[in-house]
């Protein structure tokens, strides 16, 4: 993207942010771009970044060099931020003795909304029944409902939400995810980080991966399964040791992944099958492995130089 | 700012704390003050006996400046206050516009009590015609005001409810405490002199005041405002 086309960039862009916790870095060269009607996921062990990169692009933290832009323009300048940028950084963030509703009143009187609007957000995330109680009362859950009703409080087209699906029950959980996949049909840009790898493999089209202090990946999430994917046939034999000699022989990376089954590499499936035949070893299915979020996952947050060395099948 | 100041309002009339501070200002200045013009067997200066009250009731002012940022910072949600406003200076001025007037309504009924108190228990009370006695009543509101203003600027700066509640109430009350073991008259007057509370309290008597009185309040502003300022410059310096 060309200087030009960054500044004028609708969504979140984020670009070189460093910034150090007294000698350890925090922040080492962040850079990834939120689009809109896009689930950006943001995935990374604790300590990568992510909440200080969110707390970077909400203005709250100061960063040494790089910078954090909303629709072009930094937090700190935007009138009545939140009908820019809805966020959700700490749903345990409440004071205990105001009503959820009080919550979202004086958010409402900060952007110049009124209590209309927040009865209209205490709707659509469900929390209709307890609004009025007190917020010291609620549930994680319930609680990550009222930060989500925040969020939207100004109906933002950019919606960043740290740890959503954090004390959410099963039905929490379908919930967000249809309704996190509605924000984005909207033409939102939205922010999500989660280490729930099967939610977000559900919920997101593209993916940031952090990982000291930068985003070691930033791609659509189909490319990066596939990739993870790639030329992998996992075979089930009874015959492991056998299948492996014959399939080494021809050149192929083998790792045994299971009682029954091997993960082959470097090989297609027809080979595979050609090869076992000739070589009369049994086996009973040979069907292309996918990678699941959580492959992709492991084999990014491993050491840089280990994931360049790492062979593919490896055994984890 | 505006929209600023209808947040702060909306926030402390969402919870029950500040109410029962401010009440707790009132009744405890006026319960106070009425013992005092009952018990007084001369009282040289009716208005000074009348508004002694204060002393206690700036208590429950400092705790509830003190939770207004503190409680913000103990909850975590001062970076949702943050993100909503985030021009910081706007933050906290509007929490101080809010506290000011607040506490000018709740020292404005504690004083005008004390005096109603006063009236009934003195044989020769003060009346408001006076001006010693209006200076000393107005002066009275607005040192309550300081001192939330202190206690504002003291929480912001320091970040926790506990140790600024702890901070503000011993620059209160240490010195008038610390300067009756003082023997040394110079060091005593010296003390009394800075200190925002004997310094800001002068500004009640109507007979015989230790200082001049507006210069005493004086004392107390400078306070309040080294306090603000400190607290302001680093809300914008770290952070959140």
């Amino acid at each position: 993207m060309s200087p030009l086309q960054t500044a004028n960039a609708p969504g979140i862009v984020v670009a070189g942010l460093r910034k150090r916790y007294r000698a350890a870095p925090a922040l080492d060269g962040m850079s990834f771009t939120v689009r809109p009607g896009v689930v950006t996921g943001f995935l990374g062990p604790n300590g990568a970044g992510k909440s200080t990169t969110m707390r970077v692009i909400l203005g709250l933290d100061a960063v040494e060099e790089g910078s954090a832009l909303i629709n072009g323009r930094p937090y700190r300048r935007l009138r009545r931020p939140l009908t820019h940028v809805g966020a959700l950084l700490d749903a345990s963030a409440l004071h205990p003795g105001r009503s959820g509703r009080g919550h979202l009143l004086w958010l409402a009187h900060s952007q110049g909304l009124d209590a209309r609007r927040v009865d209209q957000v205490i709707e659509q995330v469900g929390l209709a029944t307890a609004a009025r109680r007190k917020a010291g009362g609620y549930s994680l859950g319930m609680r990550q409902r009222l930060g989500i009703a925040a969020a939207l409080l100004g109906d933002p087209p950019i919606v960043m939400l740290d740890e959503p699906f954090n004390g959410m029950d099963p039905d929490g959980i379908i919930w967000l995810r249809g309704f996190l996949r509605s924000l984005a049909t909207q033409g939102r840009a939205v922010l999500v980080s989660s280490h729930l790898m099967s939610e977000m493999q559900d919920t997101a089209d593209h993916l940031v991966v952090a990982g000291h202090g930068r985003a070691i990946a930033d791609a659509a999430m189909a490319d990066l399964i596939a990739a993870a994917s790639r030329d992998r046939v996992v075979l089930r034999t009874t015959a492991g040791a056998d299948a492996t000699s014959v399939l080494i022989r021809a050149g192929a990376t083998v790792a045994a992944t299971g009682r029954d089954t091997v993960t082959v590499s470097g090989l297609p499936a027809n080979r595979i099958v050609a090869l076992l035949n000739a070589g009369a070893v049994p086996f009973s299915e040979v069907s292309a492995h996918r990678a699941t979020l959580e492959d992709v996952y492991l084999e990014l947050t491993r050491e840089a130089v280990e994931f360049h060395a790492a062979t593919p099948g490896a055994p984890r | 700012m505006r929209l600023a100041l209808h947040a702060e309002w909306t926030k402390i009339r969402t919870v029950a704390g500040p109410l029962w501070l401010l009440l707790g200002t009132v009744a405890a200045t006026v319960a106070f003050g009425a013992v005092a013009t009952s018990v007084v067997t001369d009282p040289g200066d009716p208005t000074k006996v009348a508004l002694v009250g204060a002393d206690v009731g700036q208590a429950p002012v400092a705790v509830l400046a003190v939770l207004l940022i503190g409680g913000e910072y103990g909850s975590g949600t001062v970076r949702t206050t943050l993100t909503a406003v985030p021009r910081r200076a706007v933050v906290l001025t509007a929490k101080a516009v809010t506290l000011s007037g607040l506490v000018a309504v709740a020292g404005t009924a504690a004083v005008l009590g004390s005096l109603v108190a006063g009236r009934f228990n003195l044989p020769d009370p003060a009346s408001l015609a006076d001006g010693p006695t209006l200076r000393a009543s107005a002066g009275t509101v607005l040192y309550l005001v300081l001192i939330a203003l202190l206690g504002l600027g003291v929480a912001t700066a320091v970040r926790d409810s506990a140790t600024g509640i702890g901070i503000v109430l011993a620059l209160l009350y240490i010195v008038p405490i610390v300067s009756q073991t003082i023997g040394d008259p110079h060091w005593q007057h010296l003390l009394q002199h800075i200190a925002p509370m004997t310094a800001g309290l002068a500004v009640q008597s109507t007979t015989d005041p230790p200082m001049n009185p507006w210069a005493g309040l004086a004392v107390t502003a400078g306070w309040a405002a080294a306090a603000l300022l400190t607290g302001g410059l680093l809300l914008h310096a770290r952070d959140a």
